[in-house]
């Protein structure tokens, strides 16, 4: 006879789960509104999960304010962890997100905008990002990862062209290989071990001194390859491009974001405690591999014809930068890996939607992509607000004060420095200079080239929802300075109090 | 309101920028020469206000910007850098007053303004972040003036212009977080205070690593030898007012960097470098002489030159000694003067003929007579004839450097003959002869705009040169402190022995009296 389960209410804690239960009853009244009456407006959808994101956001700071006086939060059975990291991602997950569900509001049609289901889609992927960041079980892990790609998928796929069905199928087959990888690396540690949660592994290992260091490292290459696609490091990265490509420039400046902050954070749950506790075969691959990706990307952005692909490369390059956050492992670095994204993420999607309220519905005549840097070949003359608003994005991005990217920047260098890391210290220097050229290229482009392809509707896409986005993320660049110093303290107190 | 008046000369041309956008294209050009005139107006108050006998920061300014990480808004001006910010509002307003740019005058104007106002935050920032903030930042409106108003070569030249110094800057950058590391280690406490830095005494390794950090952003920036080879291009194809800004104002930040970081932060460093980067000055200035005497082109004529003499403006810095560094800073301005107006007149005859070739030209001087003797008097001032304002500066730098080295001094020396010839030689093929060229017969003389700005350059360059002392009494006080500060902060018995102390100096003064 087995006995019966007594599991008091109180013990699930449940509040936990609060967040990600209102992202999912968001995507299933998007699917009962649908039931009920279709055929409505994508606006109104667009409204629905905007107001479903509010929610959850104030379930996160709720969260927040819980943590700041009660300390990390265990609760279902032990799965969920709400710690700083936890909340630190969800605030970037929802907020970016908020930034992102507007970008529908366009003034041309797209396909994908008419379904509904693209907009339940998105819900249940912030769903699976939020569940992904708030467990430090890896079953956890792998399900919200599995949740949020899958949704993923066709929210690619919707975007109905033929290099969008490329895109998702060559998504899915990399996230598919990812997932067995990452299955497996967790099947080694549960057979060392006898444990999924992350913590647990780390004691036991801890306790029988790395006995068997052998198949420590054999989880780890499984572990580490799995988050390397999804992180997209070279030489995990090539579907990246070609899928940014594929979707449409809002979803490619959301992908450079949201999934990736989601993998660092467990990347960060994950390597850190390896690298601290000696494997250093670990350490010696994940400076390579962090070198390499900022390098490699760099200079393959130098090549490319099309900006969405040059920005997808430095997308990869940038998220190389920050995996170096991970390989030095202390307070600072952390704090600087999350001040880092956070002001990214502003630049990084406000770039993305320049790309996307110029996005025409046909090809340019004698192109093969959507925004060749022809496309934008003497943007200043005709529209000089979007060009210099383009250009504040470039120089963000490219690392110039007093933009948003250059705190995190210094803050990132800084932290390497002190850790003494000095040639990596370097490199990172050395690599916002490679990445100078191709920034500059664009606004090289915009500035002093003649209209080659004629003239240009730079806002053709242009909705006021969409203007405020821009101009949203252009004010937060600007001023970034002001907002620094108060992240930092905010950002550092929550990742100490979360022992990183 | 002068307890903030560097904070007013930073951001006043920015927002007046800003402001500009809204101002018709026709009325622009006015609007800018009244902002840079108000502007000019402030930094001669600011002169006025200064107090010459202190020799420490005056008008200093704080706010912390971010605590966690000691980066701090502050502002201070000294003797060295206050006839800098000075002499970059004075060529602002120049600059504007003569533009004959004809197209997209008013991007150009906003352009300038905010060029403006980076150019006065490098010189007066006291924080390494908010220097490196405005140093970063004054690369965007010049390249995009050299970019967009350019020749033919102007994209090349813009871009390679960014990248060259971007790349430099990010590796002093590099070196200016391990300082503020290394004064984290020290006191606990994370700072990119530049005083507080001076505070700190490092070992004589750390100082050589660092000392190297810091100078590729500031080598490339003079542009030293062997960086240099951004600046002709960028000299060739930028429009007068952007040769005229670069020349002037923005290759200072690079030798007033070196006076404001390099040596009084590494003492040993500068020591231990000395010779090294006196070598580098010395082929820079013959090198580069004997390159503009073989140029068919005016304008590099005047780009070489210009290199040339900032290698004296280095050769003065690190004689480490009191005349050497008054006369650099001297020079600084000096050159600013000098070479700032040489690529004005340079200008002129460009947008006579649209050619710089000097073959084109000969006999100027018939049809030209006031432009022949204004570029004579410039010309004689780059030469370093005694009386004009070059000749100080020269001469204190090598007095300062003969200290040090009699050969090395004998060498940068010969420079100045070298400089003589070939400039002599520019301004015979241009001026002098029968004029053969049809086209030049006709040539208008210099019109009252180009006057305008043209005379007081003269004026300053003929009285700094027979009166300097109101220059070179404020600059002199303030390089009396570092030169004691690096005396006392030297660890090594030689860099002791190198820089001099002047307190002995007084000391035995005091036993005379």
């Amino acid at each position: 006879m087995l006995e019966a389960v007594n599991v008091s209410f109180e013990s699930l804690n449940i509040a936990t789960l609060i967040p990600m239960m209102i992202a999912v009853v968001g995507a299933l009244s998007i699917l009962v509104i649908d039931l009920v009456k279709g055929g409505l407006n994508k606006s109104l959808y667009v409204m629905v999960s905007m107001l479903f994101l509010l929610l959850d956001l104030g379930a996160v700071i709720d969260a927040a304010g819980i943590f700041a006086s009660n300390g990390t939060q265990i609760g279902f059975f032990n799965i969920m962890l709400i710690d700083g990291l936890a909340i630190l991602a969800q605030l970037v997950i929802v907020v970016a997100s908020m930034m992102f569900i507007p970008l529908a509001l366009t003034s041309k049609r797209f396909h994908e905008f008419a379904y509904p289901e693209f907009f339940a889609l998105f819900m249940f992927m912030i769903a699976g990002f939020q569940f992904m960041v708030a467990t430090d079980n890896l079953i956890m892990i792998f399900v919200g990862l599995e949740t949020a790609s899958l949704a993923l998928y066709p929210m690619i796929a919707l975007h109905n062209r033929s290099k969008s069905f490329e895109a998702a199928v060559k998504y899915f087959t990399m996230g598919a290989l990812a997932a067995g990888l990452f299955s497996f690396g967790s099947m080694v540690f549960y057979a060392l071990t006898g444990s999924v949660e992350i913590h647990v592994i780390a004691q036991v290992l801890a306790a029988d001194n790395y006995a068997n260091i052998g198949y420590v490292l054999v989880g780890t290459v499984f572990l580490f390859a799995s988050f390397a696609f999804k992180l997209s490091l070279v030489p995990f990265h090539t579907w990246t491009p070609d899928v940014y490509e594929g979707s449409s420039a809002a979803l490619a400046g959301y992908m450079s974001i949201v999934p990736k902050i989601a993998g660092f954070v467990v990347a960060m749950r994950l390597f850190e405690f390896l690298i601290g506790s000696g494997v250093v075969w670990l350490e010696v691959v994940l400076y390579a591999m962090v070198v390499i990706t900022m390098t490699a990307a760099n200079i393959w952005a130098l090549v490319q014809n099309d900006v969405k692909r040059m920005l997808a490369y430095s997308s990869v390059s940038h998220a190389g930068f920050v995996m170096a956050a991970i390989l030095i492992g202390t307070t600072q670095s952390n704090t600087a890996l999350f001040l880092y994204w956070a002001l990214f993420s502003f630049t990084n999607l406000g770039a993305f939607t320049m790309l996307w309220v110029s996005r025409q519905k046909q090809l340019l005549p004698g192109q093969s992509s959507d925004h060749p840097f022809e496309k934008f070949a003497g943007m200043f003359s005709t529209s000089p607000i979007q060009a210099s608003l383009m250009a504040l994005f470039m120089l963000s991005l490219a690392g110039i004060p007093p933009f948003a990217i250059f705190w995190g920047k210094i803050y990132l260098i800084g932290s390497a420095v002190s850790a003494g890391y000095t040639v990596l210290a370097l490199i990172m220097a050395l690599n916002s200079a490679i990445a100078g050229y191709y920034y500059v290229k664009l606004i090289v482009y915009m500035f002093m080239k003649e209209p080659t392809l004629g003239e240009q509707n730079y806002m053709v896409n242009a909705s006021t929802p969409l203007r405020t986005i821009v101009g949203f993320a252009a004010v937060a660049t600007i001023f970034s300075a002001a907002m620094v110093s108060p992240l930092i303290e905010f950002i550092g107190a929550f990742v100490y109090n979360s022992g990183f | 309101m002068l307890d903030h008046i560097l904070s007013i000369l930073i951001f006043f041309p920015a927002l007046a920028a800003v402001m500009g956008f809204i101002v018709h294209k026709d009325s622009m050009r006015a609007y800018g020469i009244i902002v840079a005139g108000i502007e000019f107006a402030l930094s001669l108050w600011l002169w006025y206000a200064y107090d010459n006998t202190v020799s420490g920061m005056q008008f200093m300014e704080q706010l912390e910007l971010i605590p966690a990480f000691g980066i701090s808004y502050l502002l201070g001006v000294d003797g060295i850098s206050l006839f800098i910010i000075i002499m970059a509002s004075f060529f602002t307003m120049l600059g504007i007053a003569t533009l004959t740019e004809t197209r997209r005058v008013k991007d150009l104007i906003i352009l300038l303004l905010f060029l403006q106002m980076t150019m006065i935050g490098v010189f007066a920032a006291l924080d390494a972040i908010l220097f490196y903030v405005f140093w970063e930042l004054s690369l965007v409106p010049m390249l995009l003036i050299i970019g967009v108003w350019g020749g033919p070569l102007r994209i090349y030249a813009s871009v390679k212009f960014f990248l060259y110094t971007f790349t430099g800057s990010l590796i002093m950058l590099v070196g200016m977080l391990f300082m503020a590391y290394f004064y984290f280690q020290a006191t606990g406490q994370w700072s990119f205070n530049i005083l507080e830095w001076y505070r700190l005494v490092l070992p004589e390794n750390l100082q050589l690593w660092l000392f190297a950090a810091f100078f590729f952003g500031f080598a490339i920036k003079v542009p030293m030898f062997p960086f240099h080879t951004w600046l002709p291009y960028a000299h060739g194809q930028a429009p007068t007012i952007g040769s005229v800004i670069l020349a002037a104002v923005l290759l200072k930040m690079g030798t007033y960097a070196f006076i404001r970081f390099s040596l009084p932060l590494f003492p040993d460093a500068s020591v231990f470098f000395m010779y090294p980067i006196a070598t580098l000055a010395i082929i820079m200035i013959i090198y580069t002489a004997m390159v503009a005497y073989a140029q068919k082109d005016i304008k590099q004529v005047v780009a070489y030159s210009s290199v040339s003499h900032m290698g004296v403006i280095i050769l003065g810095t690190f004689a480490l000694n009191v005349e050497g560094i008054t006369g650099s800073v001297f020079l600084m301005i000096a050159h600013g003067i000098v070479s700032g107006a040489l690529f004005l007149l340079v200008g002129v005859i460009y947008d006579r003929r649209h050619t710089k070739l000097m073959s084109e030209f000969g006999g100027l001087a018939h049809v030209m007579p006031k432009y022949a003797v204004i570029f004579g008097i410039m010309m004689m001032a780059s030469v370093g004839l005694p009386l004009t304002i070059n000749f100080v500066g020269e001469f204190l730098s090598l007095l300062g450097f003969y200290q040090q080295s009699h050969m090395y001094t004998l060498f940068a020396g010969t420079a100045i003959i070298v400089g003589a010839i070939y400039m002599l030689a520019a301004y015979k093929k241009a001026f002098f002869g029968e004029v053969t060229k049809e086209e030049n017969k006709n040539l208008k003389d210099i019109n009252k705009t180009e006057l305008m700005g043209l005379i007081p350059l003269t004026i300053i360059a003929i009285w700094l040169g027979v009166y300097p002392k109101p220059v070179l009494e404020p600059i002199n006080n303030s390089v009396e402190s570092i030169v004691q500060l690096m005396h006392e902060k030297a660890i090594t018995p030689e860099a002791k022995k190198t820089i001099p102390s002047l307190v002995e100096e007084v000391e035995v003064e005091m036993e005379v009296h």
